[in-house]
């Protein structure tokens, strides 16, 4: 367990901010070509990992982020303000979702400079919304994104592989192994006595042998 | 006259908010547990206007009121009234020309070092706990948590009431103290007015039409502290 010394020893007064990093993969082919927005609800502009955060970002609030004991894969929102700065471009004109976010908390002592930081959340946004809300004269715009931890995200990975032919040889191509499955798909085999059961066409054979090893392949995860 | 100094030399009563960004959770056993946001803290002012004011003679506050709205920033000095200068009067013991050799060694946090001090015994009180402070030309004024001693020393520290939220540059800069300080405010909800009938004023023995001009709410001032 992460032991966060500006929060342990029972104390009765904590002063921090929270600091986001929003990473944006501007193209799935290529890692490197990132857009890297960064804000907090901090006074000034800090400096983490060689990353700074600027305190005119927008930041409105930060979701609350389950914590337990054990790892858990609970989801979280950030909202920003939508009036002025460019946080309703940053989310219509880039591909926001599935873009990273990190979220973490700064500690400040009693001079109110930044003495240490604690990582709290990283994970991917799945959905954004853009709210307008209008009351007599006041005119709110607010941009939510919400985002999964990455263990969800590998919760829902799908992995494993299915017992015929195509799928084997995506793996090991010059494995002849599982060749003949199409061929003894669906057969019965009465094993010691003589054979009773004919043989069925070969077209529902293959599509019987991909179901068959579909059932496997679910099986087979993890 | 700007509109809201105008405000300021005419209300009738001020009400100054200067609390923090806290949450506050009490145990079981009643032990209060304090979060606190780092925040830039800007002060907000909620002045009341009275309903004496003549249409005749508010018409040009009026207009300044509607021009600057409730986006427009403005600077404004509890300094420019004698009847308010006491609010906000220096209570340290330095003369005006001492109070102008000090400048500033470095600010960082809430931590302001001060150079050019005068030569003064060390026990005469430079400020007094919530004199008001400014960084000249940077109207974000602050005040001082504690009492601060000349002391030995070539700089005193003084702990101020909130974190260095500007972002330029400020070592060498000189300071304005008490009354000579200056706000930098918006009212985001400038409150809208209603003449009344009354207010009549005789010129040349025959009576103008006029109007009580009525605000429909005190006036919020809010820090801007957006370009700090």
């Amino acid at each position: 367990m992460e032991i966060i010394p500006a929060v342990a020893g029972n104390k009765t007064n904590i002063n921090s901010a929270e600091f986001i990093k929003l990473t944006i993969y501007n193209d799935v082919n290529n890692p490197t070509d990132i857009s890297v927005y960064t804000f907090s609800s901090s006074y000034k502009e800090e400096t983490i990992n060689f990353q700074t955060y600027s305190p005119m970002g927008g930041l409105l609030a930060v979701g609350i982020q389950q914590r337990d004991i054990r790892v858990t894969s609970a989801d979280t929102s950030l909202m920003l303000s939508g009036i002025s700065g460019d946080n309703i471009y940053v989310v219509l004109a880039n591909k926001i979702r599935g873009s990273r976010i990190d979220i973490t908390r700064g500690f400040y002592n009693n001079q109110f400079v930044l003495t240490s930081t604690a990582h709290r959340f990283t994970g991917i946004v799945t959905s954004y919304n853009i709210s307008e809300e209008r009351h007599d004269l006041v005119d709110n715009y607010t941009v939510t994104l919400n985002a999964s931890s990455f263990r969800y995200v590998l919760e829902n990975r799908i992995a494993g592989r299915k017992t015929n032919k195509e799928s084997w040889q995506s793996f090991y191509p010059n494995d002849g192994s599982l060749n003949n499955l199409y061929s003894i798909s669906d057969q019965q085999f009465d094993f010691g006595m003589a054979v009773t059961k004919t043989t069925v066409t070969g077209s529902t054979a293959s599509t019987d042998a991909s179901q068959v090893g579909t059932n496997q392949a679910r099986n087979e995860q993890p | 006259m700007a509109g809201l100094q105008t405000i300021i030399d005419s209300c009738n009563g001020i009400k100054i908010n200067r609390r923090n960004v806290v949450g506050i959770q009490y145990t079981r056993n009643e032990i209060p547990r304090v979060s606190q946001t780092p925040t830039t803290n800007a002060w907000k002012i909620t002045l009341d206007m009275p309903n004496s004011f003549r249409y005749s003679e508010a018409r040009a506050l009026l207009e300044e009121l509607d021009t600057l709205d409730t986006t427009t920033p403005q600077e404004v000095t509890f300094g420019n009234n004698p009847n308010l200068r006491w609010i906000w009067a220096y209570q340290g013991g330095l003369s005006t020309n001492q109070l102008n050799t000090l400048n500033v060694s470095s600010y960082v946090g809430n931590q302001l070092v001060l150079n050019g001090l005068p030569a003064v015994a060390s026990s005469r009180l430079l400020f007094k706990k919530n004199d008001l402070i400014q960084i000249k030309g940077h109207p974000y004024p602050f005040t001082t948590e504690n009492d601060v001693l000349r002391g030995t020393g070539g700089t005193v520290t003084i702990t101020t009431s909130r974190p260095n939220i500007m972002t330029t540059n400020v070592a060498g800069i000189g300071l304005n103290v008490g009354t000579n300080c200056i706000f930098n405010f918006f009212c985001p909800n400038m409150p809208v007015y209603k003449l009344v009938v009354g207010g009549y004023q005789k010129a040349s023995n025959v009576v103008q039409n006029n109007a009580l001009i009525e605000f429909s709410d005190s006036f919020l001032l809010y820090e801007f502290t957006g370009e700090a």
